[in-house]
């Protein structure tokens, strides 16, 4: 705790959230909407990380539980009504049992057969909503009645807001001691066990952290926009930016992946004009990315302790 | 002074679908006393503490600790009921300090507590201490050297003051001083009150340092009791000398004045940190038979591979004058320089003359077919064996077949990498009949790596002996018999 | 009659999809990828096929040639631009290769998705058949075409089998997906085998995506899903086993097939992939896997 106090790092961070506080007095509504969008992915991604770079389990298919959560809220406030914060915890549960479906073939799997599975869920869901159209409004998607606000400065305070507490709760849990059991289970799992750790509780619970940040941002993020749709939180290309930015901003950092999320969805949009090439271009970094700089980012800076 | 029993096994059994690994065993562990549990690879041993350990279910037979039995507890009950595992090889987390690792060994298993005690650092210091890391505790594993990862893991391994503590194969790639160094650590634990197992391959090393022996092989117990005792032992002497040790008569030895088709100069191979090759040198001449002589784990197939170009190496290796280092591993099996591994690595779904097709592709059509009959009625049971696929063969078949598709190369140099392990005695002699014939019809040459040496010595025009990654002895077999016969064990 | 009917277009597409899914088990089992990227390389064959008939006026057979060459070209342009850089890096961990290589052609198939829907088009395309007219089988109607497409799948599927079973190369092939390091030792360099399969494996996919393109239709966008229909085969067929690819193709093609005539067409993907998680969960190493 005294380290943490006295590390630089923790005021350049406090001085970087309050900066972004203020952006709202200067920036136009249409930036501020394209950050707040970049915010809850930056959510997406954190999660993401805390899975595979504590627990060492690749879940290629993140939208499944951001998926599950998003739709759940939207499906119960269209047909019940019910406040946004209620169905927003009903996307969390609906996400944790998800991840812990998700978990089951995790315990018995390995190599490229896990991340198959999370693969075929997300294409599983995909057609689930598909099929059930009638209630998920199939691909084109669906719009919710209630939205967090329609004010562009307040629905950025509420996504900088939800990202600085995700960041601050994943982080911490990162560095706290059930983080260094996580990262030990995932790193070699019979040695953890000598140690005396029972990993299956523990990458079953990441499991759950991991659904629960996915699903409560999945929804957050469907009552910021007003609608749902397989496209901008199902599809599998959602899921790969959520990796990129994990892997972009170094992966094991946590904070590395919300920087890479903002990072990618502002390049993005920078390069719009360029039109339908800027996924294009943007993955082409990514993989520049990997190959060269496969530590990502912050990665890059954080690690230099470990190498001679 | 040894106390009452702190772990005992009592008709231990491991089957692995057909293979039986472990075989009634039944032994104990006291406190205050260090239990050597030796044996040749494949003799069980490790399999035997991963079941104590709880890694791997066991078979049959009962495991029972203090007056509880856990024979099916997980492993990390077992952890937290008092038994600590040092393993062969390190596994630390690199991305966190040595501190840290050290303290992770001492966090409850908790979902919840997030915050680790306040005592926690100040042991987890004390027992760096200990071991003798005070100096890196702040520093990352990558960062360390070799034997100061192997004080880690028995850090990590008596963090919690276990009752029990394995230790696997403790002083595999540590220097001399090191050696001593951490034999004191070891009985450091054993004065604490603790009962010790500590499994290696080898009686002599650990002689000094054990209280008493249990030894095994293919996964039964063959003798036990104190050091001495072990080693003189008739069953434990012919398992690891393979019998007496004679010296036949031997051919006249080839000319000595040509320069040596093989040529090994100082090379040395680091897996990691771990140094398996010390500057080892040698050379074998044309149409020689040379036997590299050591028990497992001394480098003999690392420097294989190093000769084959599997490992990189530093040093370096010549091959009928030309330097290896140029060419790629397939480049130099091309070249002349062909290796039947420990592994025989056989293509277990093709058929045998399929496996042995594939042995002769480089050579011509017509000097293939010379080529498969010659080897087929030096291994007449490869000839009726031909069609079936390779892995339905029993284990002294796979080692001729494994010979004759190396011999489908045409070599110039054909090395055998412990070709004797795990097969009977029977076979055994085929095998030598097999290398006799071998050596009367074809000026090949060959290097022979064996712990078995009853099988490496008549055959041999030189014998090398390596030991701890460093060529120790050198010279011909009826010298072998008079200096090192004896103390070999 | 509907059985029938269901009985020939279910062989045609399972025939399309055993090419596709025995290529991607190919290079699996023998060069230890998962190419994501499969459906890429599929639909660059398909579309730069149907240009080369279409706008290039080269008609119809010559297209299909040049549509395969240039599956063939994007093949050996993953292997070495995406894949072999990843395999020898030093700055990535041995154990995460794997995950870094998913990724990579991942990144790389959404390149080329993208990269053809802006240079060419997004509109399926579809080349002209190459034989016109229907017949009847059993009194069933059956474009020509369709039976085309059949006959050359199984011919280049005889081809395979001839190649890996009767031919020296094929042979070295099959050996190293069984145990590479025994064929270095045997004298050969595994550079030049991978070379070789991922030149088959080019064949394959190519030879596939200009067929499907014929038969169904191909547009930048389904290169997802085609590798996403690829992997499904593969798993359930068991990674590596291309015999397993083969039989697990049928299974889903005519699953497929008789889901979109006797229940739905949009409910066509369904049961495979439900038929894919049961296996998952209860044969993981799928029907012929060796795992």
């Amino acid at each position: 705790m005294k380290n943490l106090l006295r590390s630089p790092a923790l005021y350049i961070a406090i001085a970087v959230v309050v900066v972004a506080a203020l952006l709202p007095l200067w920036l136009d509504g249409y930036i501020l909407g394209i950050l707040t969008v970049a915010y809850y992915f930056g959510v997406f991604s954190m999660a993401w990380d805390l899975l595979f770079g504590f627990a060492g389990e690749v879940n290629f298919g993140p939208t499944f539980l951001i998926g599950l959560g998003a739709y759940t809220a939207a499906i119960l406030d269209n047909q019940f009504g019910p406040p946004i914060f209620v169905c927003v915890l009903a996307g969390a549960a609906v996400a944790v049992l998800g991840g812990l479906l998700l978990a089951v073939p995790a315990l018995r799997l390995s190599g490229p057969y896990f991340g198959l599975v999370t693969l075929v869920a997300v294409l599983l869901l995909q057609n689930a909503i598909v099929i059930f159209a009638h209630w998920t409004g199939g691909e084109i998607g669906m719009t919710v009645p209630d939205v967090l606000s329609i004010d562009a400065g307040v629905n950025y305070w509420y996504a900088l807001g939800f990202l600085v507490l995700c960041a601050v709760l994943l982080f911490g849990l990162s560095r706290s001691a059930v983080g260094l059991i996580l990262q030990a289970s995932g790193q070699d799992r019979i040695e953890a066990q000598a140690l005396g750790f029972n990993v299956t509780k523990h990458k079953i619970a990441a499991f759950c952290i991991s659904a629960l940040f996915s699903g409560v941002a999945g929804a957050m993020l469907i009552f910021y926009m007003g609608t749902a749709s397989v496209g901008t939180v199902i599809d599998i290309s959602v899921g790969v930016q959520v990796i990129i930015a994990a892997v972009l901003g170094g992966r094991r950092t946590i904070l590395g992946a919300a920087l890479g999320s903002i990072f990618l969805i502002l390049a993005t949009e920078f390069l719009r004009p360029l039109g339908q090439l800027n996924t294009f271009v943007v993955s082409a970094v990514a993989l520049a990315v990997i190959l060269f700089f496969p530590d990502g980012l912050l990665g890059y800076v954080l690690r230099a302790g470990e190498r001679e | 002074m040894s106390g009452p029993v702190r772990l005992s096994v009592e008709n231990l059994t491991k089957r692995y679908g057909g293979l039986i690994a472990v075989k009634n065993v039944s032994l104990e562990l006291r406190a205050g006393e260090i239990l050597g549990l030796i044996g040749p690879n494949g003799s069980g041993k490790s399999t035997v503490m991963k079941l104590m350990m709880g890694i791997e279910p066991v078979s049959g037979g009962t495991i029972r600790l203090g007056d509880a039995d856990v024979t099916q507890w997980p492993s990390h009950r077992v952890a937290r009921a008092g038994v600590g595992i040092v393993f062969q090889h390190s596994r630390p987390l690199h991305r966190q300090t040595v501190l840290e690792n050290i303290k992770l060994a001492l966090l409850p298993d908790s979902l919840i507590r997030l915050f680790a005690d306040r005592d926690v650092d100040a042991r987890a210091r004390a027992i760096a201490d200990r071991v003798g890391l005070s100096a890196v505790v702040n520093r990352h594993p990558s960062t360390l050297p070799f034997a100061d990862l192997r004080r880690m893991e028995m850090a990590k391994a008596i963090a919690r003051d276990p009752q029990v503590v394995l230790v696997d194969e403790p002083f595999a790639g540590l220097t001399l001083s090191e050696v001593a160094a951490f034999s004191d650590l070891i009985r450091g634990f054993r004065d604490e009150g603790r009962a010790v197992l500590l499994v290696d391959h080898n009686v002599k090393s650990v002689a000094a340092l054990v209280d008493r022996v249990f030894a095994m092989y293919l996964g039964e117990r063959i003798a036990e009791g104190t050091a001495d005792e072990v080693m003189q032992d008739a069953t434990v002497r012919r398992v690891y000398l393979g019998g007496e040790i004679a010296a036949s008569h031997k051919r006249a030895q080839a000319a000595t004045d040509k320069p040596p088709l093989l040529k090994v100069e100082d090379v040395s191979v680091f897996y990691g940190k771990a140094q398996a090759l010390d500057k080892v040198s040698l050379n074998v001449g044309q149409g020689e038979f040379v036997s590299i002589v050591g028990l497992n784990g001394a480098g003999k197939t690392t420097l294989f591979n190093a000769m084959s170009g599997l490992v990189p190496y530093s040093g370096k290796i010549e091959f009928g004058g030309q330097d290896l280092s140029r060419l790629t591993a397939g480049g130099i099996a091309r070249h002349g320089l062909v290796q039947c591994p420990e592994g025989r690595e056989l293509f277990g779904d093709l058929s045998v003359e399929e496996n042995l097709d594939l042995g002769g592709q480089h050579l011509t059509a017509a000097r293939r077919r010379e080529q498969l009959s010659w080897l087929l009625e030096m291994f007449p049971i490869l000839r009726e064996r031909r069609a079936q696929a390779a892995r339905t063969l029993s284990g002294g078949e796979q080692q001729m077949l494994a010979i004759a598709r190396a011999l489908m190369m045409d070599p110039k140099l054909l090395i055998l990498d412990e070709p004797t392990l795990g097969l009977a005695p029977v076979i055994l002699e085929q095998l030598g009949r097999a290398l006799e014939k071998l050596r009367e019809t074809s000026p090949i040459t060959v290097v022979l790596g064996e712990q078995n040496v009853t099988f490496a010595l008549p055959h041999a025009d030189r014998v090398y002996v390596l030991e701890h990654a460093r060529i120790v002895w050198e010279g011909d077999p009826p010298r072998f018999a008079k200096e090192m016969g004896s103390g070999y064990l | 009659m509907v059985y029938l009917q269901i009985l020939i277009d279910g062989f045609a597409i399972s025939s399309l999809y055993a090419l596709g899914a025995m290529g991607f088990t190919l290079i699996f089992g023998v060069s230890g990828v998962l190419n994501l990227s499969h459906g890429g390389i599929m639909a660059i064959a398909a579309v730069i096929g149907w240009l080369a008939a279409g706008d290039l006026g080269l008609g119809v057979y010559l297209g299909t040639l040049v549509g395969v060459i240039a599956g063939l070209i994007a093949s050996y342009v993953t292997y070495f631009v995406v894949i072999l850089p990843i395999q020898r890096s030093k700055a990535i961990p041995r154990d995460e290769t794997e995950i870094f290589i998913l990724t990579g052609t991942l990144l790389w198939g959404i390149m080329i998705q993208v990269g053809l829907a802006y240079l060419f088009t997004d509109n399926p395309v579809t080349m002209r058949p190459l034989l016109d007219g229907v017949t009847f089988i059993a009194g069933v109607r059956t474009p020509k075409n369709e039976i085309m497409i059949a006959v050359i799948c199984w011919i280049v599927i005889g081809l395979l089998w001839l190649l890996v079973n009767k031919t020296p190369a094929g042979k070295r092939l099959l050996a190293a997906s069984i145990n590479p390091r025994g064929l270095t030792l045997l004298g050969f360099d595994l550079s030049r085998i991978y070379f070789f399969v991922w030149g088959i494996y080019g064949v394959l996919a190519g030879v596939a995506g200009v067929l499907l393109a014929s038969f169904l239709g191909v547009s930048s966008a389904s290169a997802g899903q085609l590798t996403a229909s690829a992997f499904s085969i593969v798993v359930l067929g068991g990674l590596g086993s291309v015999s397993g690819s083969l039989v697990a193709a049928y299974v889903v093609g005519y699953l497929e097939t008789i889901t979109a005539y006797l229940i739905a067409p949009t409910l066509r993907p369904i049961p495979a992939l439900l038929l894919l998680v049961l296996v998952i969960y209860v044969r993981p190493q799928g029907i012929l896997g060796r795992r």
